[in-house]
This record gives structure tokens, C-alpha cells and sequence, in this order.
């Protein structure tokens, strides 16, 4: 009886331990999901991002997308409760020269518009500002 | 005690095991894989790291915002320059069907954004037909997407679920390291949405806005030309779709791409921020390099939808 009770709260403290790990991580792809249905009307939706900052461990997360001339792009971001919690996306062209950024005025932006005049390859970059949780979700949407 | 020691490990272990993501038929996508370019391409991508290459895919952009210019560019829908729904029936390796998802893909947002309804159907057909063949069709959601197409006030919500659906794709491919499938739908979409381009500019020789849109794949197709050239070491096929399109790069390094930089000035608007990007582009390309990239581009396409 007593190795019984033994196993069992060993089971349970498995249970609990493994619960406290899941709830750890980061659904970065819910928040992405979630990106997606606030694109406003008129944009078309073209690809939505995870941003998992792995509780800290990370910078940043960079991904890189062919903006095209004359098109307005459309970024979105959506993390825990209605603001950003702290995370910034930053648009930079090839040559790393920061193009756009969603934290301006001591104020962050949780939806921002870039109409490129100048075709070509860019970086965007999340990062994290006081962030609590380092976890989020963005879309991109574009429209002529 | 040791007995039950494990059973409970074992228990809470099935427990944990129970809550992956795993889709429905991954088995036999893996399998189908394996029969044809797991081997080959394995060895290939020893040379790019996995980040490096996904950098290098996401960078292709959507063959949809091709389809949009043309509609803003007040152009007429022409169904002769799309590849054929019924080719479909001709794919019978992975290597074909995923460029050929890619291609068709492509054909399916031009047909929609020009709200062609009849032949958008055709289109969603092939694209089951090799994504079935891939055993990636449990993507993409047809009752709904074939609802939406009926109706051409669903155009938004069409666009979203399909363009949802095609990146589910490569997000599933891509994690499962089966990244060289992914490359070869998305060169697919894109050469198709680059021989579309052609083709219009063929009917409209004065656009300097297409002329202008072609030479910008310069950008592209540098980043192709690394990716077929990675995958290319140890695949026969993607190896030959290199050396074909290493022909078409050469052209594109004849279009010269003149940037001009200037500050960005920020807007708010209805709580918005608004950046305007003072810097621009301008493309020069000669009538000559066009004619050749249009004739590459076709010598290429022929070999993928034949």
C-alpha cells in the first residue's frame, strides 16, 4: 500500500511537472492564426509568421520576403492580451538599413503599412522589449 | 515496486505521447517520399544548413501579387497561357506532380482574381489530383474551397484559404525536412507566374510596367539558382531543371536593378503607423535580354508541364 502511494504521486508528479512544461511554451502558431483574421479589408493575405523568442533565449527571429514596388504591405502583430507584449517588427532592405519599425515615439504599434517604392529583398525582424513572454504571432497582407 | 514504477513512467509516457500533432496520413506521405527523392536529395542538403535553406525558400514571394498587377494593369484573361487541367493525368513521378502543384497553384489564383469561376474548378481539380499524389491533399480543404469558387463575391475568403492552405504545405514540408519538395512547388508557382508575365508583355510590347515586373525576378531567380544548385548535387532531375535554368539566370544578370536611396518619414493613421520609404527602384533591361528570358522561360515550362 505504501509503495502503491509512492507510485502514485510519483505519477502525478510527472503529471503536473509535464502540464507546467506545456504551458511553458510558446503556441506561437495560434497567435499567427489569430494574425491572420485581423488583416484589414482590401489586403490580401500572404504568409503569417510564429514568433517564438523561446522564453528569452532568443534576440530575435528574422525571416525575409521579396517586397514589390507600388504594393503596400500590411503587418500585424498579435501576443497575449491586446497589446504586443514588447515585441517590435523592424523592416530592413538588403543592405541591413532599417526601413520600418512598429515601436515609435516610445509607442508599439500592434498593426503597420509599408508601401514600397523599391522592389527588392527584405528582412523582418521581430525583437523583444520588456517582453513577458517572448511569444507571438504576425501576418503579412499586401495590396496594389 | 519497480514493476509498478514503470508502468506509471509508461503510463504517463503514452499519456505525453498522445498529445502530438501528428496529421492523419504522414505515414504515407513519408512513404511516398521515399520511393522517389528521399534518397537522392537526402545527401544534397548536407551543404546548406536547414536555416539557410528555409531563408533562401521563404523568400520566393506569392505568385498571387503577379496575378493582382495584371488585373490593375487592365489586362484581359487569357486561358491559352496556362497549362492544360487535363496535362495533370501525365505526372506520374513526385518530382512532376510538385512542380506541377506549384505551376497549377499558380493558374488557380490568376483564374480566381479574374473571377473565372468554371475554370478555377478545373484547376482546384488537378491541384487534388497532385496533392493526393504527393499525400499532402489533406491540406487543403476542397468542399470549401470549391463552395467559395462558385461565388465570385468570395473572392477574398478564396484567396485566403487557398494561399493558407499552399503555405500549410510548406510549413509541413519544411519541418519534416522534406524541403526540397517545397522548393520545387514554389520554383513551379513562380516560373509559371514568370511565364505569365512573359506572355502578357508579348500583347502589350509598350508596358514599361511589365517590362519593369520581369526584370525585377532578377532578385528571384538569384535565390533559385542557389536552391535547384543545392538540391541539384544529388538529384538527377532537379540537377538537369539546374543546368536549364542556370541559362535563364544568365539572362536575368543582364537586367540591371538601379536603387536609389532616400530617409523614410512615419505617419500615424487611424492609430496605424505608416511608413513612407523615400527610396526606389528603376530596371533596365533590353528588349533582346526580355525575348531571351521569355524563350527560356517556355523551354523550361515545356519540360515541367509535358
Amino acid at each position: 500500500m505504501k509503495n502503491l502511494s509512492y507510485t502514485l504521486a510519483l505519477f502525478l508528479f510527472v503529471l503536473i511537472f509535464n502540464i507546467t512544461d506545456i504551458k511553458a511554451q510558446c503556441n506561437a502558431g495560434s497567435f499567427a492564426e489569430k494574425s491572420i483574421s485581423k488583416i484589414d479589408d482590401g489586403y490580401t493575405f500572404l504568409k503569417s509568421y510564429k514568433i517564438d523568442g523561446q522564453g528569452g533565449g532568443l534576440d530575435k527571429v528574422e525571416q525575409s520576403y521579396v517586397f514589390s514596388k507600388d504594393a503596400t504591405y500590411q503587418l500585424n502583430i498579435t501576443a497575449d492580451g491586446n497589446e504586443t507584449d514588447g515585441i517590435i517588427v523592424s523592416i530592413y532592405d538588403s543592405n541591413r538599413s532599417l526601413k520600418m519599425t512598429s515601436f515609435a515615439n516610445g509607442k508599439f504599434y500592434n498593426k503597420v503599412e509599408y508601401p514600397c517604392n523599391a522592389t527588392g529583398i527584405y528582412y523582418i525582424t521581430f525583437t523583444f522589449k520588456d517582453s513577458k513572454n517572448h511569444c507571438g504571432g504576425a501576418a503579412l497582407g499586401f495590396k496594389r | 515496486m519497480k514493476k509498478t514504477l514503470l508502468v506509471a513512467l509508461l503510463a504517463s509516457m503514452v499519456l505525453f505521447a498522445c498529445g502530438g500533432d501528428k496529421k492523419p496520413s504522414e505515414e504515407d506521405f513519408q512513404k511516398s517520399l521515399e520511393e522517389e527523392l528521399y534518397d537522392e536529395v537526402e545527401e544534397g542538403i548536407q551543404q546548406l544548413s536547414g536555416e539557410e535553406l528555409n531563408a533562401l525558400i521563404q523568400i520566393i514571394p506569392s505568385p498571387i501579387e503577379i496575378s493582382f498587377l495584371l488585373r490593375e494593369l487592365g489586362t484581359t484573361y487569357d486561358k491559352s497561357i496556362l497549362n492544360d487541367p487535363d496535362n495533370v493525368s501525365n505526372y506520374n513521378t513526385n518530382f512532376k506532380k510538385a512542380l506541377n502543384l506549384g505551376v497549377y497553384g499558380t493558374d488557380l489564383g490568376y483564374t480566381n482574381i479574374f473571377e473565372q469561376q468554371q475554370e478555377a474548378l478545373y484547376y482546384l481539380n488537378s491541384i487534388k489530383d497532385c496533392a493526393d499524389g504527393l499525400n499532402i491533399g489533406q491540406f487543403f480543404d476542397f468542399a470549401t474551397i470549391r463552395r467559395l469558387a462558385t461565388n465570385s463575391s468570395n473572392l477574398d475568403s478564396l484567396l485566403l484559404i487557398t494561399t493558407r492552405n499552399f503555405n500549410d504545405i510548406n510549413d509541413y514540408l519544411q519541418n519534416r525536412k522534406r524541403d526540397n519538395l517545397s522548393a520545387l512547388l514554389l520554383f513551379g508557382g513562380w516560373l509559371e507566374a514568370l511565364h505569365i508575365l512573359n506572355q502578357v508583355l508579348v500583347k502589350n510590347p509598350d508596358s514599361e510596367e511589365l517590362k519593369e515586373r520581369i526584370g525585377e525576378q532578377k532578385i528571384i531567380s538569384n535565390q533559385i539558382v542557389l536552391i535547384l544548385g543545392h538540391y541539384g548535387k544529388n538529384n538527377p532531375n532537379i540537377s538537369d531543371l539546374h543546368k536549364e535554368f542556370e541559362e535563364l539566370d544568365n539572362q536575368f544578370r543582364k537586367v540591371n536593378i538601379v536603387k536609389t536611396q532616400g530617409e523614410p518619414t512615419f505617419e500615424e493613421v487611424n492609430g496605424v503607423l505608416r511608413i513612407i520609404d523615400n527610396s526606389s527602384t528603376t530596371v533596365e533591361v533590353s528588349k533582346e535580354t526580355l525575348d531571351n528570358i521569355n524563350r527560356l522561360t517556355k523551354k523550361i515550362r515545356a519540360n515541367i508541364i509535358s
